[in-house]
């Protein structure tokens, strides 16, 4: 840039020196620059760094600057669209306060927990952490090492992560910011197909006749699939859209019926929806009886909180939350049957005739339907029970797995889906949908990373909301916090979050791009590259894994999440980090790096700088030697090829606009578990759920249970927290963007007209939402786009100035261990 | 029947035995007054917003609508109330605007729109007689308060004062040709000309 | 205990501790840029909701694929199934009359790139894409570079 601007001055010193001197300097014939060297930008493909809808992107680069973006027309997740965060997608990276140097907390030139952020080399950084990872290792175990990791993260992001923390440091303590998000509808999926992520696919909106949301504002959170939505709904007059929420959002417009119900009772519009099936003699009794079985789950399972809070003691079976028993058709039946209209009716406030129109898109046997939900079902206490019982009225009918019939649980991050669940950076997971508490899956992950017997320990580590719970407690004392915002995204601030960072018992690294809330919890901050600053690969909502080349430099100083793991990694002896005994019973490791162990094994280094395009930057690969993407993707691949989760060679990525796996023979699958569709199908069996042995889905009869709080007199309304079309999640790429700023530039708190009248409240006032764990300050907004009913408030997340996390209960679904981010009791005072 | 009619005819005709010219010719003066007054009275309680939002058919619908347009809620705090867009100001013209509600009354009386469904399936029909009435009378109740003799151009935005100072001041245009669907939701508007 | 911890904890944190102090200003200048140089603990005073910008006034586009931002306020206007208030000013019958600017061809492309005789149902949610901007400054500056700028110095230096 410097050289640039002297280069710049230097030209015009020439065309003035000219000038005076009367000779002509060549220029333009026109006002217009035409010469093709000069307007030439140099495009390329990408994913959109944002959401799980995985968009297609063309990225613009001229001087090594990203200097425009727009939609992928040749991408047929979005088909030349982008929404206003995709096309401002340039801009993200070009923040002025971009982190380019380490910064340490010191006080007298020594890190001290209560010294200044204080600029370091990359050296000093790993080398306190080095000192503090070992120190931990020494006086604690691995135990006490952690890793907060994200669905932000790139496939080889999570997959180096995972390997460091199970394999190198022999910790489980690794989690991804996906438990916010998605584990919810991970369990849903485990538990009723024995196999992760959805069936089927984005072609199902162009293929149904009936769309369904639970608990999902598309319209803002996944703009694109909206416009396929829309694009469905409008362009096919006999398509119907239904949408379900705690409060009236801008997926409304679109609804033929929008129901409005009273938070938690969706659990009950469900089992309502299958005991009218049922009574109307509409089940689909051949597929029933040929591809699914029946389980009564466990019930009282708690609300996730802490083992001493009086809501686990009183829970029967929160030890045993997951816990099932088979039962038939005929218990199911009379289980459901509870549900009545008149029941259903009176508990959600949802009027009939709705529940009815609403049961009959299901019901009605020449309908084709999608259903489709986010968080309103996953942050839930009860979130895999919600994503369990969707699954049981598509079972009952058949309608899954084939073009139009689609029970479509949406991501919301960007690799939600390639990173954290495909790779396996949670707690209790490896790669492919295998676990750490299985010997066989610890077996076939230490063969397939030639590394020794027992290496990966076989309980589950600490899971999102326990990481912070043991920080506070003082049982985690290393933090590496990657790729994530989590002090501003993870609920109860004051309580857990904040304490368990400051605790001076921990030392507490983040790596980010830009200065955030958690960097100021921090007392390492590393700074990091981002999106087409490194080479990298995401997996998006409909299991489609999409590559991209490094396209420019990150600014000097900044490092990839990926460079830093592998490079950190060089630390470490195996002596010093695994168990004498694992040593003893394989010498041949003895003296090595993790590095060497991780890394440098033979399968990840295999693949040469050669095979990097000469013309393309690679930062990390030319840094270590060998092309490191290409080599930890092989190696991660060789999890799932032959398992049903097959990968394409790595080269096909980057030529390709994305390919759903499984990819058999080359070719993508776009519906799992229908013969003809999938070649994972036993030929003659038309549907295998072959997640489960004997290849039948699971339907689970499972009831309305209460959430965790309810509003009282105290107080007296709901607060729902989520996300706006503006920004992406906490805000910390976007709020950078001007335009994106100025249209969304602050989080109000939206609330019905005559609770701001009962309240003395109007519009614009300033006013302090408060719950029993803490308070935060916003303005009351009546009449924008969000439009509660009386008794619920929703405030968004994403202004770090107005951090509603810090009022947010942290109970969790018992099952997933996913925050229910959407209902806690509160009250609004005037400031 | 026919007696009694005849019988009633014969008082009115006979002179009064009773009572002087007087007190008759003022008895029935003030009686009169007392009448009028008291009919313009319940027509004048008829003719607000609480009368209108006791029907809940308006209280759920409508009225929930208007409530955060800018006729309800604004910078000054000057607002229309249901009766200044919904009913003229003139005496005349609102007492037959008031004799075709009574036809709302008997839409309330048997359920024409009791229900949410119900009033969306009727809502075009309805907002199409308001549009219709406003056409028809220069949509005089606008102009109640926004007087286009008074309208301050260099006030207004570039595209708003560039509409006004031609199709509104030649007449061509009405307020209400333009300015649909201000206080409450839009009905379909498949062939609404201008849409 | 739990309790007891907390209050601890809390008013350790809060002790007057002047390296405390010291850290708290470094954190104001250097980290908290998106949170008014505050510290976690605390929040300052929020500013009231600024106003929608509506003079009308085009603002250049950062790249010519940006969607043009809109300059009016478009309270109460309805998008839904009803009607789309955008389009009756927008739509290219409409514009010779509203004077506004007509969308662009591309809203009049399907999925494939087919060309229809109306605006295309995927594009008929404008607020996904064009958005308001409000009164309100940018938190911290952007150094992006207009390519604009870049192919001038070039010309330039030729």
């Amino acid at each position: 840039m410097n050289i640039n601007r002297r280069d710049f001055i230097k030209a015009n010193a020439v065309a003035a020196a000219a000038s005076v001197a009367g000779i002509s300097v060549p220029v333009q014939a026109s006002n217009l620059i035409t010469a093709s060297e000069l307007t030439k930008i140099k495009w390329d493909k990408a994913a959109c760094r944002f959401c799980g809808t995985g968009c297609g992107i063309n990225v613009g680069v001229m001087d090594g600057k990203v200097v425009a973006t727009h939609g992928d027309i040749k991408s047929p997740v979005n088909k030349g669209l982008n929404c206003v965060k995709g096309y401002f997608l340039s801009k993200i990276m070009y923040g002025k306060d971009r982190l380019t140097t380490p910064m340490l907390r010191m006080k007298n030139g020594h890190y001290d927990k209560e010294g200044d952020f204080t600029p370091i080399s990359w050296e000093q950084a790993f080398d306190i952490m080095e000192q503090k990872a070992k120190e931990t290792l020494r006086n604690v175990g691995p135990t006490g090492l952690g890793m907060f990791g994200s669905g932000q993260w790139t496939i080889h992001e999570g997959y180096a992560a995972a390997k460091l923390m199970k394999a190198g440091f022999r910790s489980n303590n690794i989690d991804p910011n996906a438990r916010h998000c998605m584990a919810s509808a991970v369990v849903g999926f485990m538990r009723t197909f024995g196999i992760d992520e959805p069936m089927g696919c984005y072609d199902d909106i162009e293929a149904t006749d009936a769309m369904v949301l639970w608990g999902s504002n598309m319209a803002e959170m996944h703009p694109i699939l909206w416009t396929r939505i829309t694009d469905r709904r409008l362009s096919a007059k006999h398509v119907k859209v239904a949408v379900l929420s705690t409060f009236q959002h801008r997926s409304f417009d679109l609804a033929d019926n929008g129901m409005i119900f009273e938070p938690q009772t969706d659990l009950a519009i469900l089992n309502f929806i299958a005991n009218y099936i049922i009574e109307n003699d509409k089940v689909n009794k051949d597929f029933v009886n040929k591809h699914t079985r029946f389980a009564m789950g466990n019930t009282d399972i708690g609300y996730g909180l802490r083992p001493d809070h009086p809501l686990e003691k009183r829970a029967k079976n929160a030890a045993k939350a997951g816990g099932s028993s088979s039962i038939d058709f005929d218990e199911y039946a009379k289980f459901v049957s509870t549900y009545t209209l008149d029941y259903v009716s009176q508990l959600s406030h949802v009027p009939k005739q709705n529940l009815i129109d609403l049961a009959e898109l299901y019901a009605d046997p020449n309908r084709k339907v999608c259903s489709f939900w986010t968080m309103g079902f996953n942050q839930h206490t009860r979130g895999v029970w919600a994503n369990n019982l969707v699954y049981n009225i598509h079972l009952l009918t058949g309608k899954i797995s084939t073009p139009g019939n689609s029970p479509f649980s949406l991501t919301g991050q960007p690799s939600a889906c390639g990173t954290a669940r495909e790779v396996g950076t949670f707690s209790h997971r490896l790669p492919a949908d295998m676990v750490v508490d299985n010997a066989k899956h610890r077996e076939i992950s230490e063969n397939k990373w030639k590394l020794p017997k027992d290496t990966i320990p076989p309980e589950p580590g600490y899971h999102a909301v326990l990481q912070n719970r043991m920080l506070k407690d003082g049982k985690l004392n290393f933090y590496w916090v990657q790729c994530n915002n989590n002090m501003q995204a993870a609920a109860n601030i004051n309580q857990e979050g904040y304490p368990g960072y400051r605790n001076p018992k921990n030392f507490i690294v983040v790596s980010d791009p830009y200065p955030t809330v958690t960097a100021q919890a921090a007392d390492l901050i590393l700074p990091t590259a981002m999106w087409v600053e490194k080479e990298g690969a995401y997996g998006n909502a409909e299991r489609r894994t999409q590559a991209w080349y490094q396209m420019v430099e990150a600014p000097e100083g900044a490092k990839s999440d990926l460079w830093q793991l592998v490079e950190f990694s060089k630390r470490f002896k195996v002596e010093e980090v695994w168990d004498k005994e694992i040593l003893d019973k394989n010498p041949e490791y003895k003296g090595k790096t993790l590095f060497e162990v991780l890394y440098a094994n033979g399968q990840v280094n295999k693949y040469s700088l050669d095979e990097i395009p000469e013309d393309r930057l690679n930062h990390e690969s030319r840094d270590f030697g060998f092309y490191l993407q290409k080599g930890l993707f092989e190696e991660y691949a060789s999890f799932g090829r032959g398992k049903a989760h097959d990968l394409a060679p790595y080269e096909r990525y980057h030529q390709e606009r994305g390919l759903r796996w499984p990819v058999v023979d080359g070719k993508e699958t776009l519906w799992r578990f229908k013969e003809g569709y999938d070649p994972y199908v036993t030929p003659g069996t038309d549907f295998e759920f072959y997640g489960h042995p004997d290849g039948k889905a699971v339907i689970f009869a499972l009831p309305y249970e209460p959430p965790a709080e309810v509003p009282d007199r105290t107080y007296d309304l709901w607060l729902s927290t989520g996300r706006v079309l503006e920004h992406w999640h906490s805000g910390s790429m976007t709020r950078r963007v001007e335009e994106l700023h100025k249209s969304m530039p602050n989080a109000l708190v939206y609330l019905h007209p005559e609770d701001a009248k009962d309240r003395n409240l109007r519009r614009g006032d300033a006013v302090k939402i408060i719950s029993r764990r803490g308070e935060v300050e916003t303005r009351v907004e009546t009449r924008g786009r969000n439009k509660p009913p009386k008794g619920l408030v929703y405030m968004p997340w994403f202004d770090a100035s107005r951090l509603v996390n810090k009022v947010t209960l942290d109970a969790t679904d018992p099952l997933s261990k996913e925050t229910d981010f959407k209902k806690c009791a509160v009250r609004i005072e005037k400031v | 029947m026919k007696k009694m009619l005849l019988k009633a005819w014969y008082t009115m005709r006979r002179p009064s035995v009773h009572y002087s010219l007087g007190f008759l010719v003022l008895g029935g003066f003030v009686a009169g007054i007392i009448f009028w007054g008291g009919f313009n009275t319940a027509l004048e309680a008829t003719n607000t917003e609480a009368f209108c939002i006791s029907c809940h058919e308006m209280q759920d619908n409508v009225y929930q609508e208007v409530q955060p347009t800018i006729h309800f809620t604004n910078r000054s705090g000057v607002r229309a109330t249901c009766p200044d867009c919904h009913v003229p100001h003139e005496w005349t013209n609102k007492i037959a605007r008031k004799m075709k509600a009574s036809k709302e009354v008997w839409g309330k009386i048997f359920g024409t729109i009791n229900t949410r469904e119900k009033f969306l399936a009727n809502r075009k029909r309805l907002a199409e007689h308001e549009w219709a009435r406003l056409k028809a009378n220069d949509s005089l109740e606008c102009r109640n308060c926004h007087n286009f003799d008074y309208m301050d151009f260099t006030a207004q935005s570039d595209r708003a004062a560039a509409m006004h100072s031609t199709s509104l001041a030649s007449g061509e245009k009405t307020c209400i040709d333009c300015h649909k669907g201000i206080a409450h939701q839009l009905p379909n508007m498949d062939s609404v000309e201008g849409w | 205990m739990k309790y007891l911890l907390t209050t601890c904890f809390a008013l350790l944190l809060c002790s007057p501790m002047a390296m405390q102090s010291v850290s708290a200003n470094d954190e104001k200048t250097n980290i908290a840029t998106l949170r008014n140089h505050t510290p976690i603990e605390g929040q300052q005073p929020t500013k009231s909701i600024p106003k929608v910008i509506n003079n009308d006034k085009v603002q250049m586009r950062n790249y010519p694929m940006q969607p043009p931002l809109i300059p009016h306020t478009i309270r109460g206007y309805e998008v839904n199934l009803n009607s789309n208030k955008c389009m009756a000013c927008h739509s290219r019958q409409r514009t010779a009359e509203s004077l506004a600017p007509m969308v662009s061809v591309t809203h009049y492309m399907d999925r494939e790139g087919n060309f229809l005789a109306e605006l295309s149902p995927r594009r008929y949610f404008c607020n996904q894409c064009h958005v308001n901007q409000t009164e309100s400054k940018p938190l911290v500056e952007n150094s992006f570079v207009d390519m604009h700028k870049l192919m001038k110095q070039k010309s330039q230096q030729q």
